[in-house]
């Protein structure tokens, strides 16, 4: 273990655990601090709203076009970075080791393939939706359609696991239950989307982000002092956490005389455990295999997301797409080197068998309250996981508004509607997405990254065959789009059918079979290749694409 | 007449040079992620060998004479040892931590004196009390519950460390007292005897190899790989593809 001078440590023993009269209660009771932190921070993001609220249709889906490199960046890390990424990324590692490592890669490794392979293009053929995209590159009515079906039930199920995460922190911090929490939670969130719209939202975003960063850093930083690891890079020096856990600590655990000890006054101490850091472990219950296909799933969807390509149609200029991505990028990293910490810590911090096995999606929390972390800066934590949920929902609640108002009622319903109407539209299609995902978000059908990979996985098999084939081969026709669009969801139907009716406790003929190999969290392994070979097939075989359209790509976007 | 075949292209036939350039630095991106990312944990799947933890090792040496019917007390000592090693890690499911209680009682008290069992066996019941009892209260009442538990097991881990041979404060002693039971059989269950063996397995034998046991700035190599390094390459090939993107744009004199 990285041991620290120990009179650095004291420097903090005004939060030094001291046994007894740190005990703290995980869950259960109202706390105030964090409750006004929370208060304070959605007010903020209220203001932001109504201060830079949306005025026209333009405003409304893509921010006017005035956001520049860095602010662009910040939002789309901010827009990026879920629930699932402060919340669930770090509880898929603390319950499944190395494999909750698929997330990490798959959540930022798909950024590369998003700039080298789209964002410039798509940047450059200058739509605001992506089912105005493929509308127009596929020439088809239908297909705008049936995108802006997909755009809204990818989104849909995206904030099935963010409004899974607001209840989860209105629960811990309000001491309501957790049906309560979500009810609440989701009101607030619609609220603000309803007032800001995007423009609100872009610069919500980017005081999300910093909130985020800082709430979810800070924490860290006072955990590895503590626990006389390497605090003043933490996303290095829980590397030695990582391998203490896989090497074990003996109890009592004494650093230069003073004593380790949780929360509780519990030793900081392990029985070894390589099966949190050794790959694919049996005891973890997953594979190799399983580790593959979530990473390449994520990746794929990420490079497919609507909400997540939008965000190029809000920057500038081209050069501004491009270098957006890597400050989103880079702001993404931040927190993703850092969730695997808490993850480690938390698993050093729980491991005396009278905390047991603590829930995933909460273990960033636990984390900081075991390790006797102050309460405000806890609460700080909680907030910024809020944020997190907060900032997603809104990008992604724009986005399928975007596609209800846009794509479906402007260019198929009623085309000579008034800016105005158009507005109402998209604002009647946030509510009534906002109450039919706080439905489902009751449920609880599975932790939060895992529900946010169902997303990633259906954009793998739907939105990101066409955006492939659309921009990189002027050969992909009509029939060819609607021929891979088609194979994608089929795929995307028979892995959820089957865990639908997993989860009702009934089974299908190869029920097995479909839940290991078409897994719904990670089905686009298949789904995404499977849809990029058909379309090219059916397209070879059929009329080829107009004229018009080879040129209009040839000459404005890879010209 | 245009013709339509004027305009075709594709990632794999630009129309120009410059469409080649760009084809070039895509690929060769494309293919230093993919080989980064996907090419070094197949390199990890097929270096890695099933490695016992220690604990597996004593597990197997003491488990046949289980079997034969003629444990000493000192083997005893050392397989209750071995099934603590796994109860202690918190991703053991609850019905093999169940066997493995039933386990580690067995072995518990057939080492304790007739006269103390009592006196454990009423401590062990308290400490149940007030965890049950946790569940139920709030807020100040909650943390003196817990501040109650702690002594408590203090005091049975005082107790119990002078019969198990373990360590007084000993993580072992530590979960030990956690899975110690009122009730207990004098003799391992058919389904303890049938089972025990696999959950050993499952929880002891890893996936290990030099890319795993190899440590880099305090981490497992490998975890260190995939956890640190490969963001630290994403961004870096981004970074490279924009400049080089731009540099070769302003060469050509092209405006986008």
């Amino acid at each position: 273990m990285k041991k620290i001078s120990i009179s650095l440590l004291l420097i903090l023993s005004a939060v030094y655990p001291l046994h007894a009269e740190s005990l703290t209660q995980l869950e259960g009771s109202f706390k105030t601090g964090p409750a006004i932190i929370l208060i304070a921070i959605l007010l903020t993001f209220v203001l932001v709203g109504v201060f830079f609220r949306a005025k026209d249709p333009a405003d409304y889906y893509a921010a006017g076009r005035k956001i520049s490199r860095v602010g662009s960046g910040m939002a789309i890390a901010s827009n990026w970075m879920s629930a699932a990424s402060v919340l669930g990324m770090a509880g898929m590692m603390y319950g499944f080791g190395y494999n909750g490592l698929a997330y990490v890669v798959g959540w930022t490794g798909g950024y590369v393939l998003l700039l080298i392979l789209m964002a410039a293009q798509i940047r450059k053929y200058g739509k605001y939706t992506a089912p105005d995209f493929i509308g127009d590159r596929y020439y088809s009515r239908g297909l705008r359609i049936v995108s802006a079906v997909f755009t809204i039930l990818i989104s849909f199920a995206y904030c099935v696991g963010q409004f899974g995460g607001i209840g989860l922190m209105f629960k811990w911090i309000l001491g309501l239950n957790y049906a309560w929490a979500v009810i609440i939670g989701s009101s607030v969130v619609l609220l603000y989307t309803l007032i800001s719209g995007m423009i609100g939202a872009t610069k919500n975003m980017q005081v999300q982000y910093i909130i985020i960063v800082i709430s979810f850093l800070v924490p860290v930083f006072i955990l590895a002092f503590k626990f006389d690891y390497f605090w003043l890079l933490p996303q290095i020096g829980y590397g030695a956490a990582v391998t203490d856990i896989v090497q074990g600590i003996p109890a009592p655990n004494i650093a230069d005389g003073v004593a380790m000890v949780n929360a509780y006054g519990h030793d900081l101490a392990i029985v070894p455990s390589p099966e949190f850091a050794m790959p694919w472990d049996p005891s973890t219950g997953t594979t190799f295999f399983q580790w593959m296909a979530i990473c390449f799933s994520l990746m794929v969807g990420t490079a497919g997301l609507p909400h997540v390509i939008q965000r190029f149609y809000v920057v500038p200029r081209v050069t501004d797409a491009r270098w957006s991505v890597v400050w989103g990028l880079f702001f993404i990293c931040l927190v993703y080197w850092t969730a695997p910490a808490y993850s480690a810590f938390g698993k050093l911090l729980s491991s005396n068998p009278d905390v047991g096995l603590l829930a995933k999606d909460a273990i960033v929390v636990y984390t900081a309250q075991l390790g006797g972390v102050n309460s405000l800066i806890v609460g700080l934590l909680a907030a910024g996981a809020v944020s997190a949920a907060f900032s997603t929902v809104s990008g992604l609640l724009v986005a399928g508004a975007s596609a209800f108002s846009h794509d479906l009622y402007v260019r198929v319903i009623n085309p000579s509607s008034t800016p105005k109407s158009q507005l109402k539209v998209a604002r009647i299609g946030t509510v009534i997405m906002a109450v039919a995902v706080t439905v489902v978000a009751l449920m609880k059908l599975g932790l939060i990254a895992q529900l946010v990979s169902v997303a990633f996985s259906m954009a793998a098999c739907t939105i990101f065959p066409l955006f492939l084939l659309g921009i990189w081969w002027s050969g992909s026709n009509r029939a060819g789009a609607k021929a891979g669009l088609l194979a994608g969801s089929l795929v995307t139907l028979v892995s959820l059918t089957y865990f639908i009716v997993g989860l009702s406790g009934k089974s299908l003929p190869g029920q097995d079979f479909v839940s290991y190999w078409l897994n719904v969290w990670y089905f686009a392994w298949i789904g995404a290749p499977l849809a990029v070979i058909v379309n090219i097939i059916v397209s070879l075989l059929t009329k080829p694409t107009p004229l018009e359209i080879k040129k209009f790509l040839a000459e404005q976007v890879h010209n | 007449m245009e013709s339509s075949d004027e305009y075709n292209f594709s990632i794999f036939r630009p129309r120009n040079l410059h469409g080649r350039k760009n084809r070039n630095i895509i690929f060769t991106m494309l293919l230093i992620w993919a080989t980064a990312v996907f090419g070094f944990q197949i390199l990890l799947k097929v270096v890695e060998k099933p490695v016992p933890e220690k604990a597996y090792v004593i597990f197997e040496s003491e488990w046949p004479v289980v079997l034969s019917g003629s444990m000493t007390g000192e083997s005893a000592g050392r397989l209750m040892r071995s099934f603590l090693l796994v109860k202690g890690k918190n991703i053991v499911s609850s019905g093999d931590q169940k066997i493995l209680s039933g386990a580690v009682n067995t072995l518990f008290y057939a080492a304790v004196p007739d006269s103390v069992e009592p006196v454990i066996i009423n401590q062990v019941a308290k400490m149940k009390e007030m965890k049950a009892k946790l569940a139920t209260v709030r807020d100040q009442e909650y943390l003196s519950t817990s501040s109650s538990i702690v002594e408590s097991a203090n005091l049975l881990s005082g107790e119990t460390s002078k019969y198990s041979g373990f360590e007084n404060k000993s993580l072992e002693t530590s979960i030990l007292v956690n899975c110690l039971s009122e009730t207990y059989q004098s003799s391992f269950s058919e389904e303890e005897l049938s089972r025990i063996p696999d959950i050993m397995s499952l929880y002891l034998i890893h996936n290990q190899s030099k890319l795993t046991d190899k440590h880099f700035l305090g981490f497992p190599f490998h975890y260190f790989y995939t956890a640190v390094f490969l963001l630290i390459l994403f961004v870096s090939l981004c970074i490279v593809y924009n400049i080089l993107v731009e540099w070769r744009l302003n060469k050509q004199g092209v405006v986008e």
